[in-house]
């Protein structure tokens, strides 16, 4: 039997792939349009943030913009090539599934 | 198993997967990869406020015989444009094709202003010539971004104002100036409408299928 791919446990959980997808495509978002994408609650998003930053998937920014602060996410080159391997192993999966 | 730092513990999938929720998450990254491209789509406003903007110029042109009017019209839209624009964009990510809509649209209003207005204090702008050289910057404009949007209907736009850049310069002076005014309507104003309409269904169908609320 080949031996099937490894998926990462760091982006597996759904709402942060929700998160890593979504970074994906802009350069970088704020902390209320994830919040707003997802409809996740103020604690799980942060929680969650704050898993994808531990792993170096995910860059912070913390700035004032009009008086108001501000927290701005970034995808990193580590958690790019993280989702790449992840999609490159799910549809791997899937392939020997079928 | 790896627990080296940088590299997470994995998980292996020894036994049969589950493919309904592979499939699940494959459809969840695509969605999201979807939706996060969805949101630099939101410009047909800015098409029917110059649309507009050329409007006005034109009537206070040739009614009050002014030669401020398009300057001055055409700055306030610039202003109006960038004020909108940036309280729009402050709710919204920054994107690669944002940031390159923001380049050619930049590129195309200054580069038409700065000639207009010089053609206009030396005294050597007439209609036949401003109509083509408006009709081409923009044919120029809608042509990049409806390519880099591949976005059908905006190349359309583009090869009108094409059309009625090179059809201008065999024309008489009062057919040119029909000519612009019908252009104006058909690839500002109606394609205007035409996309704020497309991105509300967009966003509608979008926001019908949303909620990721679990870890």
């Amino acid at each position: 039997m080949p031996d099937l791919p490894e998926l990462n446990p760091v982006i597996h959980g759904k709402l942060r792939l929700a998160l890593l997808s979504l970074l994906s495509s802009v350069e970088e978002a704020e902390f209320t349009w994830l919040r707003s994408k997802t409809g996740s609650t103020d604690g799980n998003l942060g929680a969650q943030l704050l898993k994808l930053e531990e792993a170096g998937y995910v860059a912070i920014e913390k700035k004032f913009v009009q008086r108001k602060p501000q927290t701005l996410y970034r995808m990193t080159d580590d958690g790019r090539t993280a989702l790449t391997e992840y999609v490159s192993a799910l549809r791997e999966l899937l392939g020997s599934a079928i | 198993m790896n627990l080296t730092p940088n590299a997470p513990r994995r998980i292996t999938m020894t036994a049969n997967p589950d493919e309904l929720d592979l499939k699940d998450r494959l459809s969840l990254i695509e969605s999201m990869i979807a939706e996060g491209r969805r949101t630099t789509e939101s410009w047909g406003w800015t098409f029917v406020l110059w649309g507009v903007a050329y409007y006005v110029a034109i009537l206070w042109a040739v009614l009050g015989q002014n030669v401020v009017a398009w300057p001055v019209t055409m700055t306030a839209a610039g202003v109006l444009t960038g004020v909108l624009g940036s309280r729009r964009a402050a709710r919204r990510p920054d994107t690669t094709v944002g940031r390159a809509m923001l380049a050619i649209w930049f590129g195309m209003g200054v580069s038409t202003f700065i000639v207009m207005m010089s053609l206009g204090i030396s005294g050597r702008l007439e209609l036949h010539g401003a109509v083509a050289i408006v009709g081409a910057m923009l044919g120029a404009a809608n042509a990049t971004s409806g390519i880099i949007l591949k976005w059908k209907m905006q190349f359309a736009c583009a090869v009108v104002w094409w059309a009625s850049a090179a059809v201008s310069c065999f024309i008489s002076e009062i057919q040119a100036g029909i000519l612009f005014v019908v252009a104006i309507f058909f690839c500002q104003i109606v394609f205007g409408f035409y996309g704020m309409v497309a991105e509300s269904r967009k966003r509608k169908a979008a926001g019908a299928g949303q909620g990721v609320s679990h870890a």
